[in-house]
């Protein structure tokens, strides 16, 4: 079936089976994502690999059991384990000495190996059933059918709904459990539908993205999702978007390969857009902070220029002389080559004119190199006079905060002191 | 020398309470008087955070009975307002500082409606109280250890309670924010709220309280901060008579010992 599957079909939907498997992908990673978010931010990210590792041997019993492939079965075996992974890890950490990390561990690989050896009994048994069994490791979604989605489906909005009806509770009990009990709120409560909810949103992946990777459906999206907001809300939708879009994506992706597994397709483009939003996210972002690193170098560079341009004019009388670059590299040791992109981006900015190889302030620039110069002159009064600074240790300081003060600060600055003459190195301020 | 109290807001009976079977608080038994600023006061470890822990019910006890405005907690949960010490939760949460604000405004009953005009107003108004409206929007991750302080102290403003406990509030605090936390408690105070604070200062206590609580595990003395602040129950509280007791609490533990006859 796959291998006659071209992409228009997919995009159109034109199959009923590509429509049952594009919406339960996105029900089910939805519901992972926002659920995700709350297990993130109570720390419990291993917890959640734990129980994805941790479901495995419940499938397998739920088909010994059943004798079947019927997704109910299936699910109740893998809730059950996954409950019972999360209840030792518990148990564990609370009545002995083994830290949560080592737990969490040792549950993992014993919950899994068991689940290996139940696969490979029940593959050895002959029993016809169970071809296909072995996709729940690393999923494969183009197997979904319509009654597979009803179960995965219905779970799944289960999930969802719950997280909007208990949002204030799960925030809650989210970031401060204590408080929470304080106030009456049966937290047990709350934290069991949490530790319920995740389990059954990483058995009802088990199809689409198998057992091994589930914990990445529900810790990644959330991860990324924290990237690009502070709002616990906002992170909750982005989260959900986020991993709709990727869950589709990637199960579209491994449509086009026949037998390949939609799992780590699917992790493959959740990671892709971790590490987008890693670089790009506004913000947080690594390059939002590269660029206002640079902004900020920038306009130092052209606070200095100015600065420059004014106190030579303040030397000769006359703000309005022709200054060549090495007139003003006299006065302030710039690098030439930094100077020079400074001066540029100053006559874009209409601050001063180039007349043959020299430079000339505009009235706006005079303007601004006598504010910058007053704010630097007035930080240092305010050092000395209020923070009580050696006059002779200033300076260095009031290099950096003018380029900081917002004209509300400079106006602030000039009403505390009362526009004084001079500054502690006698210098006229210029208002 | 424990001074009882008639109509005690706060009352302890035989108080006993372990962690993994070590007890860390021994028969502990006291009144406290309403209206009042009351300092528990100890060393290190010796079980401060723990007695206001219990008295919310957030750990559970091996022995003893406590009652709150004469009754039990479920009964008066809404008169009392717990502020947890400011390192318990981690800060790196998305929400602001109204949003911590106003979780004082939740009560078990309206969780699921949407927070009203004027609980929005109390948490401004709350915020107003300890500085903190011109942050209302900044995102908690980025306040500084006095203003997590602050945050949390107008949550537990927004709560309206009558009875406050607080753990350290004045951790990690610059000293202007200290007494802007003070004066802030002593207005509350007027109000005729009683404030319990576990605090380490010696020096300031005299001064902030009325009432202290000298506690080392064992309750060493429960009265005005004249009366309790003598040099020989001072030193009974930090010297090293209690190293006995701590042994005993270790030799109970390595033996698993019941500590009480059921
Ligand atoms: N969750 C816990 N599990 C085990 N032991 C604990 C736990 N919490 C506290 N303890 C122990 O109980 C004792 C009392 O702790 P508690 O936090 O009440 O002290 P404290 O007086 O508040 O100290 P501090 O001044 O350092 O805050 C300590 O010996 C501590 O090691
Ligand atoms: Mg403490």
């Amino acid at each position: 079936m796959n291998e006659h599957l071209n992409i228009l079909d997919f995009i159109l939907l034109r199959e009923a089976n590509v429509r049952y498997v594009v919406l339960g992908t996105m029900l089910l990673s939805v519901a992972s994502s926002v659920i995700g978010c709350f297990a993130l931010l109570r720390k419990r990210a291993l917890v959640v690999d734990s129980i994805s590792h941790s479901v495995l041997p419940g499938i397998c019993l739920g088909f010994i059991l059943s004798g079947t492939k019927d997704p109910l079965f299936l699910i109740v075996g893998a809730v059950i384990t996954g409950w019972l992974s999360v209840y030792f890890i518990d148990i564990i950490t609370r009545y002995s000495k083994i830290k949560a990390d080592t737990a969490i561990g040792l549950n993992l690989s014993l919950f899994f190996a068991i689940g290996v050896l139940l696969l490979t009994v029940i593959q050895n048994s002959g029993n016809p059933n169970q071809a296909g069994l072995s996709d729940y490791l690393f999923g494969k979604a183009a197997a979904i059918v319509l009654s597979d989605l009803y179960v995965f489906g219905s779970l799944a909005v289960i999930i969802i709904l719950a997280v909007v009806v208990f949002f204030k509770q799960f925030t809650l009990v989210s970031f401060d459990l204590h408080f929470a009990k304080t106030i009456g709120l049966p937290i047990k409560f709350y934290e069991f539908l949490l530790s319920i909810l995740t389990v059954i949103a990483v058995a009802i992946g088990i199809q689409t993205v198998g057992v091994v990777l589930m914990a990445a459906m529900l810790i990644t999206p959330a991860a990324t999702a924290k990237y690009w907001t502070n709002d616990l809300r906002k992170m909750v939708v982005i989260a959900a978007v986020i991993g709709a879009l990727s869950g589709v994506v990637g199960v579209f992706i491994s449509y086009l390969f026949a037998n390949m597994p939609t799992g780590p397709w699917i992790v493959l483009i959740f990671s892709m857009v971790a590490v987008f939003s890693i670089v790009f996210a506004p913000e947080k972002g690594i390059f939002a902070k590269y660029f206002r690193q640079k902004k900020n170098k920038k306009k130092m560079l052209e606070d200095n220029i100015l600065k420059a341009f004014y106190k030579l004019g303040e030397h000769d009388g006359d703000f309005f002389k022709k200054r060549s670059a090495e007139e003003l590299i006299m006065a302030r040791k710039f690098k030439r080559s930094l100077l020079l992109k400074g001066l540029r981006s100053l006559r874009k900015l209409n601050l001063l004119t180039k007349v043959n190889d020299s430079f000339v302030l505009s009235r706006d620039g005079m303007a601004a190199g006598a504010r910058i110069t007053k704010i630097h002159r007035l930080w240092e009064i305010y050092l000395t006079k209020y923070l009580r600074v050696a006059d002779d240790h200033v300076h260095d300081d009031a290099e950096t905060i003018e380029h900081i003060i917002t004209p509300d600060l400079e106006k602030r600055l000039e009403d505390l002191l009362q526009y004084p003459q001079e500054d502690p190195h006698n210098k006229q301020i210029p208002y | 020398m424990i001074i009882h109290v008639e109509n005690p807001i706060v009352e302890v009976h035989d108080l006993t309470v372990s962690y993994n079977s070590k007890p860390v608080l021994w028969n502990v038994d006291f009144t406290l008087p309403v209206g009042q600023m009351i300092g528990i006061i100890g060393p290190n470890g010796a079980g401060k955070s723990t007695l206001l822990k219990s008295l919310m019910d957030l750990v559970p006890t091996s022995s003893g009975f406590i009652k709150l405005f004469n009754d039990d907690l479920d009964k008066v949960r809404h008169k009392i307002s717990y502020v947890p010490q400011r390192e318990s939760v981690d800060w790196d949460f998305p929400a602001s500082v109204m949003d911590v604000a106003l979780m004082g405004r939740y009560k078990p009953k309206n969780i699921f409606g949407r927070f009203t005009k004027e609980d929005k107003e109390i948490a401004a108004d709350c915020l107003k109280r300890v500085n903190m409206l011109d942050y209302a929007n900044r995102q908690i991750s980025q306040l500084s250890g006095g203003q997590q302080q602050r945050a949390f102290l107008a949550r537990a403003l927004a709560q309206q309670a009558d009875l406050y406990l607080m753990d350290e509030p004045f951790a990690g605090v610059d000293a202007a924010t200290e007494k802007s936390i003070v004066d802030l408690f002593l207005s509350m105070k007027k109000e005729g709220k009683t404030i319990l604070v576990v605090h380490h200062d010696l020096q300031s206590a005299i001064d902030y309280f009325n009432w202290v609580l000298l506690i080392n595990t064992r309750l060493v003395a429960s009265g005005p901060v004249k009366e309790v602040f003598t040099t020989e129950l001072l030193q009974e509280t930090y010297g090293g008579q209690l190293t006995l007791l701590s042994k005993i609490g270790d030799l109970i533990k390595e033996k698993q010992f019941p500590m009480r006859e059921q």
